[in-house]
């Protein structure tokens, strides 16, 4: 559940950076042949409406309505009174407030003579609202529209990387608050990163540790007391006004893990400040493996946000002007490493 | 045996009770009390869906990093990574023929397995598993009594944090940090900072208290998979004459409400006895949806669980049932107001969990 800073700053998400992201998609949507797109919304799968509006639920779930021409209407179950709060986030919509809120969309499409709608993860959408929509719009033709949204989702504009800087940095700064000769317990040390984070205004925060690197490198949402090892790794997935990154950091209390470390940890900036559009991140991270002596490839994910998750693992090449999120597991001459980091992909100059 | 193991057990004799062979749950972070009844598993990020059959349980994630952390942190289930959740799933589903198949909460089953409901045999079995998740074990209750006490514990975080000049938001920082050292899951909380202009809570939004304002939030720490709820006041400053008579008819509403809880009665019944309080003092107007959401709610595996406690709510409660009792809602004179404690129904009242006195709290200007 969000229970982070949530609000609109004008400076911060311009209305005008909000409608050209519209004006995009709507481009895209006309080349489609749709007449309109639906989105589902909760606090799961909220980046494509978060990205077309601003608004991101803190509870419960929505649909948005987004018709050829005219503000895009959003319709939820929440009660008339959370309709303020909506408009403190989202000051492009008409907030219908609806029991029955595929129902309302359903009737809109229906009385706007819509043919062909296209729903961003149409095969997911929840059964019920499926029904309610499909029972008001009988006639109307849905149609799954993830590849027109993932399209105009692959570059990032000023604002969005303005917002994924400002999550970037709560996140390093954050875990560069770890005491790896101090820290004793993982509770603690979630505790820590969490409440920087917080209290510089992240939206959400997740943190996850691998108590022992040496024993397994999977990170774990911490309960209770949990010992840290020598070697340790933690995660923060921070959220800033609905961007969202992750960092990943490993922790050693010998002197030779730690020299080791400080090595991988240079090289992994460098390499993610210099992905290159158009070739395999596989085969990049490969050629730069070269540069870190010692270092064997263990693994490696590539995120994104591309569609209703605020990441979602992506493959193939990346674009110029887009974003990851590259985790890397490393084994440094048998030392264990993780680290994870948002990159923005170079532009073509 | 573990809450876990209690509840699996009582899941998989209640289910050959009732002549279901399969269980269909889906969960997210957000409604995560049917999935997280059968797997013990807090999803954070994705989607899952859980396969129950009397020889096991398989648990779905899309997520490359919830799969591995479910791997970690569930124990006596088997996890699988799908990154095509539907596929993997309806393929499963393929190797389940000819068999009765519950689905709960349907409304949230993905259209494309909900679309095979004939030639599945799938049904909607939501009311089946909201009977289980209503009426609890010992054990989970337990569970509870466990989480009200860390509730307790981060109220008290909570309300020495707020100092004027320190944004709505650093509060809940706060309150956050220590949950995590605690070893809570997870936390709902929202929030109001100001006087008769606040309406309602919601996210902090970066207000910053000054003297004079009342501070409303609901805090609702996860231990162990359970939701422990505390609504309580504070004011920044002494609290003035309004701000206390007010707070007195929402503690007597309370109150009264709590005094209703017993082996028997309806949803109803404690919904009625808070709000003839109001009605008394002529504010009959704010207990109404206008103002107001629920008048307190069941708690559990789910921050909101049912029964809501509405008066045209008529689910019955049992001895055993956990609810939180809070009259919620927006006072005309000093804005909105809330209080609400935990309780378990017993068969001849109830019995409080949470300990947090039930004063308006003032706090040094």
């Amino acid at each position: 559940m969000r229970r982070g800073l949530m609000g609109w700053n004008a400076e911060e998400l311009p209305k005008a950076a909000l409608e050209a992201r519209i004006a995009r998609l709507r481009a895209g949507m006309q080349r489609e042949g749709f007449d309109a797109a639906l989105f589902y919304t909760n606090l799961v799968q909220p980046s494509a409406v978060t990205w077309l509006t601003g608004f991101t639920p803190y509870w419960s779930d929505g649909m948005l309505l987004l018709p050829r021409e005219g503000a895009p209407v959003f319709a939820t179950a929440l009660s008339k009174r959370v309709a303020n709060w909506i408009r403190t986030t989202d000051t492009l919509s008409e907030i219908v407030n609806t029991p029955k809120p595929g129902a309302g969309v359903g009737k809109r499409i229906a009385d706007a003579g819509c043919k062909r709608v296209g729903v961003l993860n149409y095969d997911a959408m929840p059964a019920g609202l499926y029904d309610e929509i499909v029972g008001a719009a009988p006639a109307v033709e849905l149609a799954d529209m993830g590849g027109v949204f993932a399209d105009v989702r692959r570059t990032i504009d000023d604002a969005e990387r303005g917002l994924i800087a400002r999550a970037e940095t709560l996140a390093r700064t954050a875990l560069d608050l770890i005491d790896a000769d101090k820290a004793a317990d993982a509770g603690e040390v979630a505790g820590l990163v969490e409440k920087h984070a917080r209290l510089g205004g992240a939206e959400e925060a997740y943190i996850a540790v691998a108590p022992d690197l040496d024993a397994d490198r999977r990170l774990i949402r911490v309960a209770g007391t949990l010992p840290l090892a020598g070697r340790f790794a933690v995660r923060a997935s921070i959220a800033y006004k609905g961007a969202w990154v992750r960092r990943v950091r490993s922790f050693a209390r010998d002197d030779a893990s730690r020299r080791a470390y400080a090595d991988a940890d240079a090289w992994f900036a460098r390499v993610a400040s210099s992905i290159v559009p158009g070739r395999l991140l596989d085969a990049q991270l490969a050629e730069r493996l070269k540069e870190l002596s010692g270092a064997s490839l263990r693994a490696a994910m590539a995120e994104s946000c591309i569609g209703s998750y605020p990441l979602e693992a992506v493959t193939g090449a990346p674009v110029a002007g887009g974003f990851l999120v590259l985790t890397v597991a490393l084994s440094l001459d048998g030392i264990p490493w993780l680290g994870a980091a948002p990159a923005f992909v170079r532009q073509i100059s | 045996m573990t809450v876990f193991t209690d509840r699996r057990e009582r899941l998989l004799q209640e289910m050959a009770g009732e002549g279901l062979d399969v269980l269909l749950l889906y969960g997210n972070a957000w409604q995560n009390d049917y999935l997280r009844y059968a797997t013990d598993f807090g999803i954070l990020e994705g989607q899952a869906l859980a396969i129950v059959r009397e020889d096991g349980i398989t648990l779905y994630l899309d997520s490359a990093l919830e799969a591995d952390r479910a791997a970690l942190e569930c124990s006596g289930i088997d996890v699988v990574h799908a990154p095509d959740l539907l596929g993997e799933v309806d393929n499963a589903l393929n190797r389940l023929s000819n068999r009765r198949i519950g689905t709960a909460p349907a409304r949230l089953i993905p259209r494309r397995l909900a679309a095979r409901a004939k030639d599945l045999n799938l049904g909607d079995r939501t009311g089946f598993l909201d009977r289980l998740l209503m009426s609890k074990l010992a054990s989970e209750v337990d569970a509870i009594r466990r989480a009200c006490k860390v509730a307790d514990e981060g109220y008290a975080v909570f309300r020495d944090a707020a100092r004027p000049g320190r944004a709505d938001y650093e509060l809940i920082a706060e309150a956050e940090a220590f949950f995590r050292s605690k070893g809570v899951d997870d936390n709902f909380q929202i929030i109001g900072v100001g006087g008769p202009e606040v309406r309602g809570m919601a996210p902090p939004s970066g207000k910053k208290l000054k003297a004079g304002d009342m501070v409303t939030t609901e805090l609702t720490p996860c231990v162990d998979g359970y939701y422990a709820q505390i609504c309580r006041t504070l004011v920044v400053g002494e609290a003035n004459a309004e701000q206390k008579k007010a707070f007195a008819l929402y503690r007597e509403a309370m109150e009264a409400g709590i005094a209703a809880v017993r082996d028997g009665v309806t949803a109803a019944d404690i919904a009625r006895a808070e709000n003839e309080v109001f009605r008394r003092e002529g504010l009959g107007d704010y207990v109404t949806d206008q103002y107001t959401r629920v008048r307190g709610h069941g708690v559990g595996l789910f921050a909101d669980s049912k029964p809501h406690i509405l008066e045209d709510v008529t689910t019955r409660i049992d001895a055993g049932m956990t609810l939180i009792v809070h009259p919620n809602t927006y006072h005309p004179v000093v804005g909105y107001l809330v209080l609400g404690d935990v309780v378990a129904a017993t068969k001849d009242g109830c019995e409080v969990f949470t300990g947090t006195a039930r004063e308006l709290f003032s706090m040094p200007a």
